[in-house]
């Protein structure tokens, strides 16, 4: 087999290994807020337990990333491809230790149905449910509409983040619930808008294979 | 052909010095804005925030350009590969101050900040940033570990501050709102310090080739 046939399938091997992360990661972060919901601790431990699992795919597909650009001769298409897989995995980890953040807060909370204590925070959840979705399967389909579709969500949840540290503060007044709980109930609203800021990133990064520009400025 | 290398290479360290420079600028302009209520050093975070983004893709043309037209040997290729993902790193720094600018725009919260220690935190945090640029620049190894171990630290200040505001010891000179607010900014100062602990962390595998874990472990024969 030709040199560039061995480096086409492994760069398909990289795409497969980067489809398989996100794939984890959504999934994991689906678990974990229907675990909180649940106060399911078992569920929650494991999630806790398996995020090695996590920075494992990613040192993996680091590790490819340097290796094809060491023993190849990239050309640029190429390059973007190894740039892009490079870089989005630093999100798609983050997203993953996130709902270990989550995770460990949802124990501490250790309270059934705690989301409901803030009343735009289920809300927060099902967003942010739904655009990692959203961003993970335009990578995975390279689906640029779809991609940026996502971005734009963000608004929203940087807008329900607001909503619910609104909310926050009037229970502190109120003195309506344990300040230790409502810390721990806007920590875990911090990190779904962090979830939705990384996702972002996923989408830009699905623009950036496809266009050698990342926030219209070319890189490559 | 080395030569061109070189010269690119020299290149990318100085815009990386140049990177660094400016984290550690925002970083301390956002101790100026909050402990000594400093309102230009707020509005230069703003600005400098954008620069860092604009450096963050200059830098990351110059690797790509390394990478694609000077295929460089291992040393230069970790180099090179390491540079592209601190600054990943770096780039959030810079926006993490940005937050804490916005933050710190609702005003008052001098007097709190000040019982919570968190000036201890935001130089702390600084130190950080700025020895694990040197590090990188200066190839040393053990100063980069001691950014690694001092997360600790800056995570455990966290924890107390965390701990100070949810038992109300600051309810006398902070509003509710304020007691969130400064929830926020510690959490930021603490997520500047995981960011440059992953530099470190870059900075210890470009040096050694070893990266957190044995996965990214070269094997001798690829030297």
């Amino acid at each position: 087999m030709g040199s560039r046939a061995v480096f086409e399938q492994e760069l398909q091997a990289l795409n497969e290994s980067l489809i398989r992360m996100g794939e984890t990661v959504e999934h994991s972060i689906e678990t974990t807020f229907q675990a909180f919901q649940d106060n399911n601790h078992e569920t929650l431990e494991t999630i806790i337990r398996s995020d090695n699992s996590v920075d494992e795919m990613e040192r993996d597909i680091e590790s490819k990333c340097f290796s094809l650009m060491l023993r190849q001769q990239p050309v640029a298409k190429d390059l973007r491809h190894i740039s892009m897989a490079l870089k989005v995995v630093t999100d798609l980890e983050r997203i993953g230790d996130h709902a270990v953040d989550i995770a460990e807060l949802a124990l501490r909370l250790d309270q059934r149905d705690a989301q409901s204590m803030i009343q735009f925070l289920p809300e927060m959840v099902a967003n942010v449910k739904a655009m990692l979705q959203g961003a993970i399967r335009a990578f995975v389909r390279k689906d640029l509409e779809l991609a940026r579709s996502m971005e734009e969500r963000d608004d929203i949840i940087d807008g329900l983040f607001n909503r619910v540290k609104q909310e926050a503060v009037k229970l502190l007044k109120e003195d309506a619930a344990e300040p230790d709980k409502v810390v721990d109930l806007l920590m875990i609203a911090k990190y779904l808008e962090r979830i939705g800021d990384h996702a972002v990133n996923v989408c830009e990064w699905t623009e950036f294979f496809d266009t050698g520009l990342v926030k219209n400025v070319r890189i490559l | 052909m080395r030569n061109a290398f070189n010269a690119q290479l020299d290149e990318m360290h100085r815009l990386l010095i140049h990177m660094g420079e400016l984290c550690e600028t925002v970083i301390d302009n956002t101790y100026q804005a909050l402990m000594k209520e400093d309102r230009e050093s707020a509005a230069e975070i703003i600005e400098k925030d954008g620069e860092i983004d604009q450096v963050e893709r200059d830098i990351e043309g110059i690797c790509l350009k390394l990478l694609l037209r000077q295929q460089p040997v291992a040393s230069d290729l970790r180099r090179v590969s390491s540079a592209l993902k601190m600054i990943t790193d770096m780039e959030r720094i810079g926006d993490q101050a940005a937050d804490i600018a916005e933050i710190i725009k609702t005003g008052n919260l001098k007097a709190p900040a000040e019982a919570l220690g968190m000036g201890k935190m935001a130089k702390a945090t600084m130190k950080m940033v700025r020895d694990s640029i040197d590090s990188f620049v200066k190839d040393d190894l053990d100063l980069a570990k001691q950014v690694i171990d001092a997360d600790d630290e800056v995570d455990g200040q966290f924890e107390q501050i965390r701990h100070m505001l949810a038992d109300g010891l600051v309810n006398k000179s902070a509003t509710q709102e304020q007691v969130l607010d400064l929830l926020m900014i510690a959490k930021y100062y603490e997520r500047i310090g995981d960011h440059a602990t992953n530099i470190a962390e870059w900075v210890v595998y470009s040096i050694t080739g070893v990266h957190k874990s044995a996965e990214l472990t070269e094997r001798k024969e690829q030297e």
